[in-house]
Parts: structure tokens; C-alpha cells; sequence
């Protein structure tokens, strides 16, 4: 999250006084977006208190209360809101433990993505030549292959899954999509004016890279990350359905669908409610997403 | 064109009437199986589903007492075996008929000891005539170390056949009644070997079994009808049919409409409305299984017999059956399920005791946290419909003695690679009998076994056990074998080189007006003896 903080700022500098007003007040005109951050803040809060706000542990079986329904349904039990699963976790507490995993997955993927991501890039623009085709080359060839496939190969690699290795896997599927941005938008400002008088005034090239050009490459790059998250949560999760992401007991979203997916006809709530739960999240972090992209974008702001 | 439509619709109507006006005399009893069979020679083939459409036509040397594991005689009515145990003389049935009409063969003699040759010829001699025929791959034969065993099979008369052996053997009897010793014709071989069409041989069977066969349409139906000179006597249903139905949903709505009498493997979650409805049975029986929970005895700390038994008192063995197993399973104790002769019941099970185990551990010198890995099979096995969820619990319950174990598996054919490489601290697998012996069920504990790559992935090797289970293998009374098995299984459950999960019980549902069907232990579907109301 570090990257967020150094980003904000030199944007502002950049452009107005009053930059993040600005924003704020393109930014809430967007009723889905507001609506988006609002349950994005709501599953954030939940993910960091889970431990507080859970009411029980989400690994603690209570082998009297197997496969119990939400507590509105006959038969159901307020000790267990949501109702249990196959071994009689409560399924309200491993939903909000499971926000957490999926939040982390998502963040953290959306973190190492852009550090490597705009490292790359950079270089890949500025230093050209075979350096700029090789990392191009590799991107195009990650690219090639079906983000999913490609996924499970690397797990199959590195073998025994679990929550790192998903990570690990996501974030070098999602990579290309940051490098290629950066690079082109570091190619498009190196031929700017600004760009050579710093050159002309004899400023450093590292210097150069992060002060002069990388600043007025973040603002796509800030969208992509926030449009990552959701797909980085997407693609744990259909890992994690497959059994090869984080391994039992681990109460994550992927894994609690595909454990439970023998039970849809006769148990309905021990796949559907994680499934609902990666629905919501992702649906509100695209909604957050979008909005962050209309405001950020001076090409499709209001005129 | 329109009345004509009519007319033929009539005339079908009516000669359906006819039809199941004659049937209504004669008795149908409609068996709804799971699949198609390969083909009809059992020895050519390892699915149950094989097995049970060439039963019906065939009999074997010995045979098992309908319902049971236990031998009896079959196509031969004695046998003796020598003191040394190593010369098996089998004096034959006289005047069993072969069935006559089938596929325009009319046998010319009664079953006799060139039968008995040609079926064990074919599969042991790789120059037998028929040898190659239908692929010529033997798996039953071979994986039962046959051609090792065998030294000779001989014809002393038509009417005596002599099995001389390289080893004593006392299995050997339950291995002769499983369906790949199935006794085919000679002569009816001979036949279509002369008519140039000798892979008819495996496709429309002749034998000497309670039911001759009529036709077979794949994926559709297998027909036979009763054979009147059945030695045993003609079976009391006229017209055995097997509809073939893959989809058990649809298996029990044709149970429900009457047109099936028999189904196979109803659904789990269907057994409550079988048992409701009273115009239906259901039937079920412990399977012939184990599902264990093996301990490497190789890998500190399980090298330590106070850990393994710790680790049996951890475990909720109740909540496993009740949540895994849904109740169709019985908690195990023994690694031979109670239906097998010898089950020792005196043996005592380790009590559900957490507080007890952690002493145990602390006692052994066991510094907790302790890591341990737990492997479960990535697929839903006959003895084990879930290994995952079992893991999830036993994760749990060892959370609870300070015991972290860490969940891994890998795809099926590399889980059971490595499992036998005895790569893994523990594990679970299973195994399923197939001829009701002890033997078949202990030799997964034996020394033999416990070497690299061998089946025994507990990696035990007890001196007292192993010296009691080759004294038992080369043994034939049963009473001497009955009590070195039981000692052995007092052995195995002190020295607890694993923790038995369950036996798992299989079920079939009926019409309620079938009876005296008899399920077998060992998974076949056997109609003679089976009447209706």
C-alpha cells in the first residue's frame, strides 16, 4: 500500500492545489462507485475485526450441529446465523475470516504487481534495445497463455499449494497488464518536452525514471490496480475451487465453493453464501474501480 | 397413410398385450445394472460390472455360499488336499450339461476335466490357441501370482483334475472361486475355432451356470433364461433380464414403476424415500473393505508405539462415521471387516480419549507442537467417500493434543506412488477384498510388503506377526488359520501401526415382493436362489 501514499501526491502538485477536492467531488457525482467504496469499507472493516466480530472460531467443528441452515430456516439456530457446514464450522464466521484471505490475495497481488510491474516497465522504456524485447517478449508469451492454465501450471510447479503460492501464481499471470501499461505510457512521456529539458538540464537517469516520468504514468496504473484487485480475488478463488489454493482448514472463499459443491441440491447455503460473498466483493470493487477510473482520467471527465 | 399409422400402432398395441400376457405367466425378474459388461469371459476382465453379467451363465470350480465368503462346492463336488499341502486333487461333477443352442452350438458331451484345463490353459499358457483372442490380458491371473504358484494342472481322468502347486497355499481354494476361475467349454471353444470366429467365444457365452444366454444389446440390455438342467436344480424365475441403466436417479424410478425388481447402488441421499415406500426394499450389507489411516513407522515419531497409540485415542472415530460416511459405515477396529472368518470381535478399540492421548505424547517424549503431515486421496474410493473431509477432522481433533498437521495429497495414480515409497509421515488408503480370505486383507501388514514400493506403506514389520501370517498362508485348516488370524489382529491393535477408519456398507434396493436375494460381501449380484411373490 505504499505505492498509494508516494502516488497521490505528485499528481497534486502536478495539477491543481485542491487536487483530492477535485476528486472527490468527480468521484461521488458516480452513485455506483460511492456505493462500491461503501461496501468495500464495510468488508475491510469486517476482514480486520473478524476475530472480534465472528461469533465463533472458524475452524472449531461442533459435531452436534452438522450442516444446520441459516437460522431463518426450520431448523436453523441463532447461535449459527448463517447456519453450518459439512463438519459444522459456522458458516458466518469463516465467511468473515474467508474476507480476510481474499482481501490479502487481492492487496498483495495488486502491491507486488505494481512494484515489479512499474520496475519492469521503466526499464523496459528506458533502457530499449534487447533489454526492452526481452522483457516485452516474456510478457507477450505470459500473455499467450490462458491467465487460468497458466495458474494452475505454475502451482503444478512449484508443487504443494497453498495461500503463498497462490499469491505467487496470480500475481505473475496479472504482471504483463502492468508492465505493458507502464511501458507505454513511459515511451509516450519520454517525448515530451518536460521530459528533455530535464534531460537538457542534465538530470540523472534514475532520477529521471522515478521523479520525472513515473509520476505522470500513475494514474492508469492506480485504475489497473484497483480493477486487479478484483481479478486477483477472481483468480484465487477459482484456484482455491479447484484445491489448489489455500489448503484446509483455511476458511478461503474458492475452497468453501468447491468443498461444498455436493452439497447444492441438498445444502444449498454451504456453497452459495462464499459464493455470494466473492460476488459481492468483487461486483464492489469493480463498481470502486470504475468510479476511481472516470475520476482519474481527464479524457472522460465531463466537459 | 394416417389409418394405416393407426393400424400398425393397433397391431404393436396388441402384440405388446400378447407379449406381456405370456410374460405375465412366465416370471421376468429385471435386474437394472450400472453398465455394459466388456464381455463374458470374466477372466479377461477386472469390473464388478463384467463379473455380474457372465455370473448368471458360468460355474467355477468352487464357488461362495450365496452371501457369505465361505467355499463350496461348485463344477467340483470334492477335493483333497495333499499333507503337504502343495497337490490340490479335485474329483468333478459328473452329468453337468453344457448349454445347448446357444449360437447354433450343440455340445456333444457333459462338462468333464478338458473344461477345466482349457479355462486355465488359456489364461497360463501364452501358446494356447485361445491365448491372444480378445486382447489375451489376464490381470486377475497374474496379479494373483498364479503363473508363480502353479506347477501343474493335470487330467488324472475325465472326471479328476490335479493342481500341483510350487508352495503351499491355503488361499488358494478362495481364490479359485473368484470369477476369473470361471470354467468355460472346450468343446464349444473347439467349435469356433473351426467356424473361424473364435472372438465369439468372449461375446456370446456358453456355460454350465443356472442361466443360459438369450442376447445382448450394448447399453441397452442382456437377456438370459433359465437352464432346466441346471445341476442344482432349474431356478424358480423364468427370464433373468439386465436393464442397463448408468443413471441411478432413473434406476429408482424404474424400481418405483415395477419395471425394474432390482436396482443397483441407489443414491445416498435416496435411501430415506426407499425406506419409506413399502413397496420397496432396501437392502444393505458391510462391504468387504477397509479405509485406514496408516502411521510410517519409519518416520520418527511414529517409530514409537506409545505415539501411534496416542494418535488412535485422538481421533473421533463416531463423528467420522456419522459425518463422512452419513451413517453407511461402520466404525472400524480389526483391518478385516466382521465378515470375513477369523474377525477377531474380542479386540478392544482405543477409546475416544484427547486428554489421555496428550499424556501419552508427553510421556513419549514428544515436544509439542508437533508437525506431522496428513495425506488423503484426492478421489471418492469405494471404502472412503471422502478422504478430505475425514482429514479435516482428524486435523482438527489433533489440533486439540497439540499435534499441527499439515493436509497434502497429489493426483491418485502419484498419491498411492509415493504413498508405497513411504514418502509421507501419514496417510490414508484402503483396500477392498476380493475372494472373502484373511490372507488377501493381512498380506497389506505383512514384512513382504513393508519393503520399498510395497503395498504395507506403514512400513511395520512385527517378527511375531509376520511368522503367524506365513504360518497361516501355508496352512489349510481353517481352525489353526482362525487362530493365528486372531492373534495377529490382538498383535496389530497393540502395536497400532495404523488406525482403522471404517468398513463401508454398500446398498441395492428390491421390489418388496423379491425373495430370498441374498447380497455378498463381496460386491456380486447373484440371481439364482431369488424368487417372487
Amino acid at each position: 500500500m505504499a505505492a498509494d501514499i508516494t502516488l497521490a501526491a505528485p499528481i497534486g502538485t502536478a495539477s491543481q492545489p485542491s487536487s483530492f477536492a477535485e476528486f472527490w467531488a468527480s468521484f461521488r457525482e458516480n452513485k455506483g462507485a460511492v456505493a462500491g467504496l461503501v461496501v468495500l469499507s464495510l468488508i475491510v472493516f469486517v476482514a480486520i475485526f473478524a476475530d472480534v466480530l465472528a461469533p465463533h472460531s472458524p475452524l472449531e467443528q461442533f459435531r452436534d450441529a452438522v450442516k444446520l441452515p441459516p437460522a431463518w430456516y426450520e431448523g436453523g439456530n441463532w447461535a449459527f446465523p448463517l447456519g453450518t457446514d459439512a463438519l459444522g464450522r459456522d458458516m458466518l464466521s469463516r465467511i468473515m475470516h474467508g474476507a480476510r484471505y481474499s482481501l490479502f490475495i487481492g492487496l498483495s497481488v495488486m502491491a507486488v504487481s505494481i512494484v515489479c510491474g512499474v520496475a519492469l516497465g521503466l526499464l523496459a522504456a528506458f533502457a530499449g534495445g534487447w533489454i526492452d524485447s526481452a522483457i516485452s517478449r516474456v510478457m507477450d508469451l505470459i500473455v499467450a497463455i490462458p491467465s487460468l492454465v497458466l495458474a494452475i501450471l505454475i502451482i503444478a510447479i512449484l508443487q504443494n499449494p497453498s495461500l503463498e503460492k497462490t499469491i505467487a501464481a496470480v500475481t505473475i499471470v496479472s504482471l504483463p497488464r502492468y508492465v505493458r501499461l507502464v511501458r507505454a505510457s513511459a515511451l509516450s512521456e519520454m517525448g515530451k518536452d518536460y521530459v528533455i529539458a530535464a534531460k537538457v538540464a542534465g538530470v540523472g537517469s534514475l532520477r529521471l525514471m522515478l521523479r520525472t516520468v513515473l509520476p505522470n504514468c500513475l494514474a492508469p496504473v492506480i485504475v489497473q490496480a484497483a480493477l486487479g484487485v478484483s481479478d486477483a480475488i477472481l483468480e484465487a478463488a477459482a484456484l482455491g475451487f479447484l484445491g489448489l489454493g489455500a489448503q484446509p482448514p483455511t476458511p478461503e472463499w474458492g475452497a468453501m465453493v468447491g468443498d461444498g459443491r455436493e452439497f447444492i441440491r441438498s445444502e444449498p447455503w454451504i456453497v452459495t453464501l462464499p459464493g455470494l460473498a466473492i460476488l459481492v466483493t468483487v461486483i464492489s470493487i469493480n463498481l470502486f474501480g470504475d468510479g476511481l477510473r472516470d475520476a482519474l482520467d481527464p479524457k472522460l471527465k465531463r466537459s | 397413410m394416417h389409418t394405416q399409422r393407426i393400424l400398425t400402432l393397433a397391431g404393436a398395441g396388441l402384440a405388446a398385450l400378447l407379449l406381456s400376457a405370456t410374460t405375465l405367466n412366465a416370471k421376468t425378474f429385471v435386474y437394472c445394472s450400472e453398465g455394459s459388461p466388456e464381455n463374458f469371459t470374466p477372466a479377461l476382465n477386472t469390473t464388478g460390472t463384467s463379473f455380474d453379467a457372465a455370473r448368471p451363465v458360468y460355474s467355477q470350480l468352487v464357488q461362495f455360499v450365496r452371501g457369505t465368503t465361505e467355499v463350496t462346492a461348485d463344477l467340483a463336488d470334492k477335493w483333497d488336499v495333499s499333507e503337504d499341502g502343495k497337490v490340490i486333487t479335485f474329483h468333478l461333477r459328473k452329468g453337468v450339461k453344457w448349454h445347448s443352442g446357444v449360437n447354433g452350438f450343440t455340445p456333444t458331451r457333459d462338462f468333464n476335466a478338458d473344461d477345466v484345463l482349457f479355462s486355465f490353459n488359456r489364461q497360463w499358457k501364452p501358446d494356447h490357441p485361445y491365448a491372444k483372442i480378445s486382447g489375451g490380458k489376464y490381470d486377475y491371473f497374474s496379479d494373483m501370482d498364479m503363473p508363480k504358484l502353479l506347477a501343474s494342472i493335470e487330467k488324472k481322468d475325465d472326471y479328476t483334475v490335479v493342481f500341483t502347486l510350487t508352495q503351499p497355499d491355503a488361499p488358494i481354494l478362495s481364490n479359485l472361486a473368484m470369477d476369473f476361475a470361471t470354467i468355460q467349454s472346450a468343446e464349444y471353444a473347439d467349435f469356433l475355432m473351426k467356424k473361424g470366429a473364435p472372438e465369439q467365444f468372449d461375446q456370446i457365452p456358453v456355460g454350465t451356470g443356472p442361466f443360459q444366454f438369450v442376447t445382448y444389446q450394448k447399453d441397452a440390455v442382456i437377456r438370459f433364461k433359465a437352464n432346466p438342467t441346471y445341476y442344482a436344480g432349474k431356478p424358480a424365475i423364468d427370464d433373468l433380464v439386465y436393464a442397463i441403466t448408468p443413471d441411478p436417479t432413473s434406476r429408482l424410478a424404474k424400481l418405483k414403476t415395477g419395471e425394474c425388481s432390482y436396482i443397483f447402488g441407489p443414491r445416498p441421499q435416496d435411501l430415506e424415500e426407499i425406506k419409506k415406500d413399502k413397496n420397496l426394499t432396501l437392502l444393505s450389507q458391510p462391504g468387504l473393505n477397509i479405509a485406514y489411516w496408516a502411521f510410517n513407522t519409519k518416520k520418527p515419531p511414529f517409530d514409537k508405539k506409545e505415539v501411534r497409540q496416542a494418535f488412535n485415542m485422538a481421533i473421533d472415530k463416531e463423528a467420522i462415521i456419522k459425518e463422512v460416511y452419513n451413517g453407511a459405515g461402520q466404525p472400524a477396529k480389526n483391518l478385516i471387516p466382521p465378515t470375513i472368518w477369523s474377525y477377531n470381535d474380542k479386540v478392544k478399540d482405543y477409546p475416544h480419549d484427547p486428554e489421555k492421548a496428550k499424556a501419552m505424547l508427553k510421556a513419549a517424549g514428544v515436544t509439542t507442537p508437533l508437525e506431522i503431515d496428513l495425506w488423503y486421496m484426492p478421489v471418492q474410493r469405494p471404502y472412503n467417500p471422502n478422504a478430505k473431509r475425514i482429514a479435516e477432522i482428524m486435523q482438527s481433533d489433533l489440533s486439540k493434543i497439540g499435534v499441527n498437521a499439515k493436509l497434502v495429497t497429489y493426483e491418485w495414480g502419484e498419491y498411492r506412488k509415493r504413498a508405497q515409497n513411504g514418502e509421507h509421515m501419514t496417510a490414508q488408503l484402503g483396500w477392498t477384498g476380493d475372494n472373502g480370505d484373511p490372507d488377501n486383507f493381512f498380506f497389506l501388514r505383512n514384512c513382504a510388503s513393508a519393503r520399498e514400493g510395497g503395498q504395507n506403506i506403514t512400513r511395520w514389520c512385527n517378527k511375531e506377526f509376520d511368522d503367524r501370517f506365513n504360518k497361516a498362508q501355508q496352512t489349510t485348516d481353517v481352525k489353526t488359520r482362525t487362530k493365528l488370524y486372531e492373534e495377529m489382529q490382538v498383535i496389530e491393535k497393540e502395536d497400532a501401526p495404523d488406525f482403522p477408519i471404517a468398513h463401508s456398507i454398500v446398498y441395492d434396493a428390491e421390489r418388496a415382493n423379491v425373495v430370498g436375494y441374498k447380497m455378498s460381501p463381496l460386491g456380486a449380484h447373484v440371481f439364482y436362489g431369488v424368487d417372487m411373490k
